[in-house]
């Protein structure tokens, strides 16, 4: 019998950092291709699972089905949907771009690919799993990784040679953060589960007991902000966001990538998930808070990676701002804006990774990240640069780009609800494109400082790979995000129509009625 | 009488016996290997506890001695508690010199106490059981002679665990002074419409104030951090363990077995003090910099957690209970063991000691790394059930604003050991030296960690044990 595709998705990163336990230290290169392959593989039936995913029939798919605590009404129940096939897609790229970029890492390396599987592992669990009680264990299994990776070889945050965040402090803020976080959440997950009185953790058992016999608003109106709360910190909802940005920017490249492409997305699928999609009645009292917060996201965080100085901490801002228009996705509760929001959350972990994993290069090469002290690396990088240039205008939403597609989805979707928020939030693209402007001005333009004489750019194919990979995915979506859109709406749509079946929509009333070909521009490639 | 319920704690007492001979007889330079003898007899009191009949409750002495399927499990767990502490102690051998021997008699006869505390029926029995287990725990922590902070843990042991049997002793007059008999079922008929005098009342809370002393809960902690710190490390496992577990069997026969009418009384009491003690262990371990005084107070912050399951009055807090025990006897057994094997490698006890420990062992610091990650209750480890079956069965039990603070709690606990594993994998060594470990000790950790993920992964089985064995 051939292993289940999510069940080989999960176990193969997993497998590999048991693998890599036995293996002795001094191996770097077979540790390296160990890693590699156990993500090649993953990437494979990740890609597979996408496009053997049948959208017309909808609903969940691949699934499997292991009973694990009877007396709690808990299995390991693993499948995709639209929204979670496209997520785990993601990851596996994102995931399989870093370990190529984690070549950069020289010391203890088999430590890190320990602690690196074992943190993809957690998210894939986290993407693929349809049980309360797993989707927590790999929730909270997915955090913790990430103290060691970013403790270890992660670097401190600097301001002209003075040391602003250390290591160790942005590592401890992020595990205690989202350990807050996730707690919370499990407080609201276990007040479910208890008041449901289906006796299950189990997600579709859970869905179908509660669509016959709902829970009563007024607790919904209670556990939900406690999952959207305990979930949103890692989204990173203002204004628990403050561990995100210093995290990303204290954590080696490849659990940047990882950080900021993936980690952040599991709250607003949790959100989405969960919240929205266990508690209707809650979300209806309470999204309109999530919209208002939502752009406190977009603004506040543009703002202030508008402020910033070091690189990585203008990406971090920024994720955390483009966040927000996911929220703002979620919080509309319209089909077509949570389309929108999923195809964000693709569209963003890829350009994110991307730009991380460019500046990793930049930090390695030249040992600052400090906007004023860099420029003219064009001229030393090219290739480097040009991927700097092609991050910024996707992150901008220029056209040709997903984020592009998707951010004007949320903004249709949204804006028959939350005209002001949707208004508000456009001027977050011009936000955007005044910092990611001025990053790629400062790091890449200019004059060429005298010490940066010896920098090399990403010269190999091999060591091109990730960047091309991230451009490509990139394009191909925003050029053609039917195939993509329509494994969303498969979902999506089901999903909205079950909580707030609104007479608003009818005007998109279908995504394949709404021509998006003529809104990318024939000139890009 | 039957006299096969009382194998278990027969053999034990053979052990002991036997042990008191060869103390005598072997010569001293090699009474380090009467450590084999202890191990032997705990074997052997393993395999007849797997005889003993699972199935139906066997008593004796005139329904004293109580053997049901509550006993057996926890007798196994204690069993196993005390064969490991042997293991331990052998690493710790030359700081006990010549009086190896006697050591091991005195780590038996806690173990009798704790295995008759599993099976009490009766007061007068419970009182016995926890005196053998205290009055031997208090020569132990004293038994660095030469080390002051050892007699002073023992000193501070000895006073605390005094007043403390005086409160035991105190209740259990009263309470028989109220029904004329220190035999559990006797009280269950007399308060089985609810209804207590408040001399019984006041009884049954100095009984648990006695017990509360042996849980390590608030306001009954005071002695813990000292004891801990000075305290010979094989004892302080046996304490954090062994003793917190006993406490807490005691507290379940009690509670569930005689006072469940009362519920109104002792559930909202112990949620209180169950709030209190998760705050006050977990805040007050945050700014300690000698890892026995940290697992110290953690080990206050998990009774909390214990004391949470307990206030329940619930089938599913108690199995949260059980589960709880088997998690932290697995974790904290495995942290102490590190903590024995590293000490003499890296120099001491303090915190900083501990720099680098993942350079200069790999597995120990792993196992460290499991073990305190375990406590904190991280998925997939065994720790993470326990917590969440607590919080679950708290939930159940409508007190939404315990759960708040027990879940609060989880993120303070992961940061203080954090700061440990921060210790152990961030920071440089001090030297480079790669710490031996010797294979019975590296052993002994393996299991314990595969403990750890077994009880943290495969729930099932254990949870029908224990669902088998709690059932009242």
């Amino acid at each position: 019998m051939p292993l289940p595709l999510p069940a080989a998705i999960l176990l193969s990163p997993a497998l590999g950092a048991f693998v890599l336990c036995a293996i002795r230290e001094d191996r770097d290169a077979l540790i390296r291709r160990l890693a590699v392959t156990s993500m090649g593989i993953s990437l494979a039936c990740a890609l597979a699972a996408v496009m053997t995913y049948n959208p017309v029939a909808g609903g969940y798919q691949h699934e499997v089905v292991i009973p694990w605590i009877r007396s709690l009404g808990i299995n390991v129940h693993l499948g995709v949907d639209g929204i979670s096939a496209v997520l785990v897609l993601l990851h596996a790229i994102c995931a399989f771009t870093g370990v190529l970029i984690s070549y950069a890492i020289k010391e203890r390396v088999k430590e890190y690919y320990i602690f690196y599987l074992l943190l993809i592992t957690g998210v894939f669990g986290v993407f693929l799993s349809l049980d309360l009680f797993f989707f927590y264990f790999f929730y909270e299994m997915a955090v913790i990784p990430m103290y060691p990776l970013i403790g270890i070889w992660g670097s401190d945050v600097k301001e002209q040679g003075v040391v602003r965040f250390s290591k160790e402090y942005a590592a401890m803020k992020l595990t205690v953060y989202l350990t807050l976080g996730a707690v919370v959440a499990l407080t609201g997950i276990l007040w479910l589960y208890a008041s449901s009185g289906a006796k299950s953790f189990d997600l579709v058992a859970l869905q179908r007991h509660l669509a016959s016999a709902p829970l009563a608003p007024s607790l919904q109106q209670w556990i939900f902000p406690l999952l959207a709360v305990g979930f949103g910190v890692i989204a990173p909802m203002w204004p628990l966001h403050s561990w995100s940005p210093i995290g990303h920017a204290a954590a080696p490249s490849a659990v940047s990538m990882l950080h900021a492409g993936v980690l952040m997305k599991l709250g607003s699928y949790a959100i989405i998930r969960l919240a929205v999609g266990l508690l209707p009645a809650g979300a209806q009292m309470w999204l309109p808070w999530i919209a208002a917060i939502a752009v406190m996201n977009i603004l506040y965080g543009g703002f202030v990676a508008m402020a910033q100085k070091d690189l990585k901490l203008i990406i971090g801002y920024s994720s955390s701002s483009h966040m927000g228009y996911v929220l703002l996705g979620i919080a509309c509760l319209s089909p077509l804006a949570l389309d929108g929001a999923v195809l964000l959350m693709f569209a963003h972990g890829l350009m994110t990774a991307l730009a991380f994993a460019l500046v990793g290069h930049v930090y390695d090469e030249t040992h600052t990240r400090y906007l004023p002290d860099l420029g003219g690396l064009a001229r030393q990088a090219p290739f480097i640069a040009g991927c700097g240039v092609i991050a910024a205008l996707a992150s901008s939403g220029l056209p040709g780009f997903g984020n592009f597609v998707a951010e004007l989805l949320v903004f249709l979707g949204g804006w028959d609800r939350y005209p002001v928020q949707v208004i508000c939030g456009t001027f977050g693209v011009v936000i955007t494109a005044v910092y990611m402007l001025r990053f790629v001005r400062g790091t890449f333009f200019g004059e060429l400082k005298p010490a940066f004489a010896h920098v090399r750019d990403a010269a190999t194919p091999f060591a091109r790979l990730p960047y091309v990979a991230l451009i490509a995915v990139l394009l191909l979506i925003g050029c053609w995000p039917k195939p993509m859109l329509r494994l969303i709406d498969a979902s999506a749509r089901p999903l909205i129509e079950r909580i707030a079946p609104s007479p608003m929509q009818e005007k998109y009333a279908d995504v394949d009625s709404l021509d998006l070909q003529p809104l990318a521009p024939r000139e890009t490639p | 009488m039957a006299w096969s319920l009382l194998s278990v704690e027969l053999v034990v007492c053979a052990a002991i016996l036997l042990m008191l001979a060869a103390d005598l007889l072997v010569p001293a330079a090699r009474r380090d290997s009467l450590w084999w003898l202890a191990l032997g007899g705990i074997a052997l009191a393993a395999v007849l506890l797997a005889r003993q009949q699972p199935s139906g409750i066997g008593q004796t002495f005139q329904a004293m001695f109580l053997v049901d399927r509550f006993a057996v499990y926890f007798k196994g767990l204690f069993l196993l508690t005390a064969a490991v502490v042997i293991i331990m102690t052998r690493e710790f051998h030359h700081h006990l010199p010549a009086r190896v021997g006697a050591f091991y008699i005195l780590l038996l006869t806690a173990l009798l106490g704790m295995l008759v505390l599993a099976s009490v029926n009766d007061l007068l029995l419970l009182f016995i059981g926890l005196e053998i287990l205290t009055f031997s725990l208090y020569i132990m922590a004293a038994y660095l002679k030469t080390d002051a902070r050892s007699v002073e843990a023992g000193m501070k042991y000895l006073i605390l665990g005094s007043v403390s049997s005086g409160f035991l002793i105190y209740g259990i007059a009263l309470l028989y002074g109220f029904c004329g008999s220190t035999s559990f079922p006797v009280i269950r008929a007399a308060i089985a419409n609810g209804h207590a005098p408040l001399t019984a009342q006041a009884g049954l809370l100095l009984v648990l104030a006695g017990l509360g002393f042996k849980m390590a809960a608030v306001p009954f902690h005071l002695w813990v951090p000292d004891v801990y710190e000075g305290a010979p490390t094989p004892v302080v496992a046996l304490l954090s363990v062994g003793s917190k577990m006993a406490g807490v069997v005691a507290t379940l026969r009690l509670l569930y077995g005689v006072f469940m009418p009362l519920q109104g009384l002792w559930g909202p009491l112990l949620a209180v003090l169950s709030a209190a003690t998760l705050l006050y262990g977990n805040l007050a371990a945050i700014p300690q910099t000698n890892i026995k005084r940290l697992l110290g107070y953690s080990s206050i912050g998990h009774a909390g957690y214990l004391l949470m399951g307990l206030s329940t009055a619930s089938g599913s807090g108690v199995e949260a209970v059980g589960y709880y025990l088997l998690a932290y006897l697995f974790s904290n057994l495995t942290a102490f063991f590190v903590v024995v094997v590293a000490a003499d490698a890296v120099g001491g006890d303090a915190l900083d000691d501990y720099r680098g420990l993942s350079r200069r062992s790999g597995w120990l610091a792993a196992a460290m790394f499991i073990a305190l990650l375990s406590l904190a209750g991280v998925p997939p480890l065994a720790g993470f059930v326990g917590k969440l079956l607590v919080l679950l069965a708290t939930v159940e039990s409508r007190r939404l604003w315990l759960v708040a603070i027990g879940a609060v709690n989880v993120a303070i606990s992961l940061y203080y050991y954090l700061m440990v594993v921060k210790r152990m994998y961030l920071d440089a060594p001090r030297e480079n030296s790669p710490i031996r470990v010797s294979p019975l000790t590296a052993g002994t950790l393996a299991f314990l960690v595969l403990g750890i993920l077994a009880v943290g992964i495969f729930q099932e089985p254990f949870l029908q044990t224990i669902a088998s064995a709690l059932q009242p």
